[in-house]
């Protein structure tokens, strides 16, 4: 008698700790599959037309990333990706040129974030960018 | 991170305990090889002289980050006849006066402080190029133990470069702890890439300051790199509290686990006594 | 009570439910001195399980592109909510596994649990570890970094050495010249769809011929004998023993719940036991990294491949080794299982295990 109790508690305890991992067991597994909120987040960002001059580069945060937009022609913009794809160095605006230089090791971009030479592996990842008004959307 | 020291006694130890018989695989080490460059396969048979780049360069920088003969000298890798045609762009061994516009290809922002400092502007003049403080094929990772009395006072005396290695240690050292811990976080799986980037970039512009060899301007910049250092060490401390907490949570799931199992075997062993007292009375 | 009663009750009405359940559980006896090695089914049982959980998961976000596997999986490791767990997990557990299976083979090894009538169950579970490992290989490549992609260069490349046949057989497997989208492709799918399928199939015959054959004692202690070769079909009763479930069941949960939390203590204390540093660079066909080596349940192979001077004269021998290994129960066919019997093959056991690690910590330091 003494013993059925005794197995009666273990089990029941038993009941509870493996229920208890399974609960936090189901917890990561709902999350991994909640759809994310950063979507929503969007992270838009808005800048005046006005501070982007024909021929000349804009730098700004994107979504945490260092960016550049440019005005290529009168009324045509690009966005890209700030970071040399070699090393990660933020590269930089060289308007005599017409051209982006990684200060690191040379690396040289085209306007439109094209390799021209040098160690980068790939192009500058470029962003959307739509024209609103007096303002640029870019993201 | 001291667990990658004692990961690998684990590995080792894993190894040693497991054992077996038979698998299957086919594994081939002479088949990992990369294809070498006809520079290297001349080169480095020879003895001597024409020879002893290769073997320099191998224990480089350079060599370690995949920059090879034709990266500097030019002329066409793949091409035996050709290799060294100055149709190909084979540059050889440049002069004096040439090396700093010859590494600064690559290295610009050095060769631009460089240039207009007292070392760039005694070029030709006896002062200092790259190679007097790099050395050339044997290239190694830039440290302040470049700055040292021996090189320094076979132009000058040592005092104004003794107090620039003073000014930059600090900060250098911070730099390769800093790479280092990212590094370890990055063979655990966490995306670092972008950290590294920030630190390699601040580490770039650091040393290019310094090539500038004026010790108020390094002076005053490096509170500006300090604080910059600061914010991705802060990051670096977010990823690692965040690792820890990981950790809590998993050391409770393990004991969990281990409480489990232990309720298991005595629940086993009550109905185990049952039916041996009831066959044995 | 009330509503399990009922559910209880509809089921067993139209399914008989009870009675399955009391053969296979309650009234299903066990041999009394059954020891915890024969608990290891159950925990590969659930291992297997997580994987598939895990391996359905990690689908939801894994892209099986060259352009984009890596960064899927940094994705996964780095903004999906507990992706890192999920896909460690997934990772760890397939060595965990290795270890279980090993441990397994062993144990039916060492006891002659091979042995007539339950041939056909050593053949099945013998196939279902060259698939795990099959499912090991595969797997390895689709993270695409530069330790899947050398690895995978390396453990194809030697089949090349195959006479005649060899470059047709290297250009299948990678399905090109070299390890590419080609070879991602098929891996992937095999990794995802094929071997699974042919291993849920062979599972369903090794638990079927364990339970129809079943259960054999263990061949220690004075009363056991060797049992005169079957002539006609015979269910191996044991009407002293202990109920599967509850007795046995606790036990079996018992290594489980040991094996779970071994799992995770390497899953959150050790992350990188089981990753070198090359498996988080992306692939690169243009820069082999140094010192790439298999896994260590490889690590035999890749250095009896070194010791031979001819390539395919190591792989003979390895093939060879795994024939004469499956088809081990045709060969030894004593009905002695009592190891203090068996000095031969107990020394020749003792001596294959002291190999494989010899050879796997050669080829791990070489």
């Amino acid at each position: 008698m003494q013993r059925s109790s005794r197995r009666k508690f273990l089990v029941s305890l038993l009941g509870s700790l493996g229920a208890a991992a399974v609960g936090i067991a189901t917890y990561p597994v709902f999350k991994y599959l909640a759809p994310s909120r950063s979507d929503e987040r969007g992270g838009r960002i808005t800048i005046p037309r006005a501070q982007v001059g024909v021929g000349q580069a804009h730098f700004f945060q994107f979504q945490g990333h260092p960016a550049v937009v440019l005005q290529r022609s009168p009324g045509v913009f690009i966005a890209l990706s700030a970071i040399c794809t070699h090393l990660g160095c933020i590269v930089k605006w060289v308007s005599e040129k017409g051209e982006f230089l990684c200060p690191c090791h040379a690396g040289r971009f085209s306007s439109d974030g094209k390799v021209l030479s040098g160690p980068p592996p790939r192009p500058l990842p470029s962003i959307p960018v739509a024209i609103s008004g007096e303002n640029l959307l870019i993201g | 991170m001291t667990g990658t020291g004692a990961a690998q006694r684990t590995y080792r130890y894993l190894q040693l305990i497991f054992f077996l018989v038979t698998l299957i695989a086919r594994v081939d080490p002479a088949a990992a090889q990369t294809a070498e460059t006809v520079c290297i396969q001349c080169h480095g048979s020879q003895p001597g002289r024409l020879g002893a780049p290769v073997r320099e360069w191998q224990t480089s920088i350079h060599a370690a980050n995949g920059i090879s003969c034709h990266n500097c000298h030019g002329g066409d890798p793949t091409d035996v006849a050709m290799a060294m045609s100055p149709e190909r762009g084979f540059l050889g061994v440049p002069n004096e006066r040439a090396i700093p516009g010859f590494c600064g290809r690559c290295h610009v922002g050095v060769q631009e402080d460089y240039l207009a400092s007292a070392h760039g502007r005694a070029l030709g003049k006896g002062g200092p190029q790259c190679v007097t403080c790099h050395g050339n094929h044997a290239v190694l990772n830039a440290s302040p133990d470049l700055i040292n009395p021996k090189d320094c006072s076979r132009c000058h005396d040592y005092g104004r470069a003794g107090e620039i290695k003073s000014a930059v240690l600090e900060t250098d050292r911070r730099i390769t702890e800093l790479e280092r811990q990212l590094l370890s976080l990055r063979h655990i799986g966490i995306a670092t890439r972008e950290m590294e980037g920030e630190l390699f970039a601040l580490r770039n512009r650091f040393h290019r300051l310094f090539h500038s060899v004026d010790v108020e301007k390094v002076r005053s910049q490096t509170a500006g790199f300090q604080t910059e250092l600061g914010k991705i060490s802060g990051r670096i401390a977010e990823v690692e509290a965040k690792l820890n907490r990981r950790k809590l949570w998993g050391g409770a799931m393990v004991v969990l686990l281990v409480g489990c199992g232990i309720l298991s075997l005595l629940i086993y062993r009550s109905y185990r006594e049952e039916i041996d007292r009831s066959q044995h009375p | 009570m009330g509503l399990g009663r009922k559910i209880g009750d509809y089921l067993d009405l139209r399914l008989g439910i009870r009675d399955i359940l009391e053969q296979n559980l309650t009234r299903y006896l066990l041999p009394r001195n059954i020891n915890a090695w024969y608990t290891l089914g159950a925990v590969l049982f659930t291992l297997f399980a997580l994987q598939f959980a895990t391996g359905i998961l990690l689908l939801v976000y894994y892209n099986p592109t060259a352009d984009e596997a890596f960064r899927s999986i940094q994705r996964i490791m780095n903004e999906v909510p507990y992706g890192w767990l999920i896909r460690t997990v997934h990772a760890v557990g397939a060595n965990i596994i290795i270890l279980a299976l090993l441990m397994h083979m062993l144990s039916v090894l060492f006891m002659g649990s091979y042995k007539a009538p339950r041939e056909l169950t050593w053949v099945a579970g013998f196939l279902l570890l060259l698939l795990s490992l099959g499912m090991c290989l595969t797997g390895y490549l689709l993270p695409w970094s530069q330790l899947s992609f050398w690895a995978t260069t390396v453990a194809t490349s030697s089949s090349g050495e195959i006479p005649l046949v060899g470059d047709v057989v290297l250009r299948f497997l990678r399905g090109g010249a070299m390890v590419g989208q080609p070879t991602l492709g098929r891996f992937f799918a095999l990794h995802v769809m094929g071997f699974p399928l042919i291993f849920g199939l062979l599972v369903l015959i090794h638990l079927f011929c364990v339970r129809r054959v079943g259960i054999s004692r263990p061949p220690f202690g004075p009363e056991w004998h060797p049992a005169e070769p079957p002539v006609t079909f015979h269910h191996e009763e044991h009407p002293d023993g202990i109920p599967f479930f509850p007795h046995y069941v606790a036990k079996d949960g018992a290594t489980i719940a040991f094996f779970l939390a071994l799992l995770l203590a390497v899953v959150f204390f050790a992350p990188g036991l089981f990753f070198p540093p090359a498996s988080f660079e992306p692939a690169d066909p243009f820069t082999t990294p140094r010192g790439i080596k298999p896994e260590w349940y490889f690590l035999w192979a890749y250095q009896t491949l070194k010791i031979f001077p001819n390539e395919f004269l190591g792989l003979a021998v390895q093939g060879i080794a795994l024939i004469l290994l499956l088809l081990l129960p045709f060969l030894d066919r004593s009905p002695e299982r009592r190891p203090a019997r068996r000095p031969l093959f107990v020394s020749v056991y003792f001596f294959g295990i002291a190999l494989f690690i010899a050879l796997s910590v050669w080829g791990h330091y070489s």
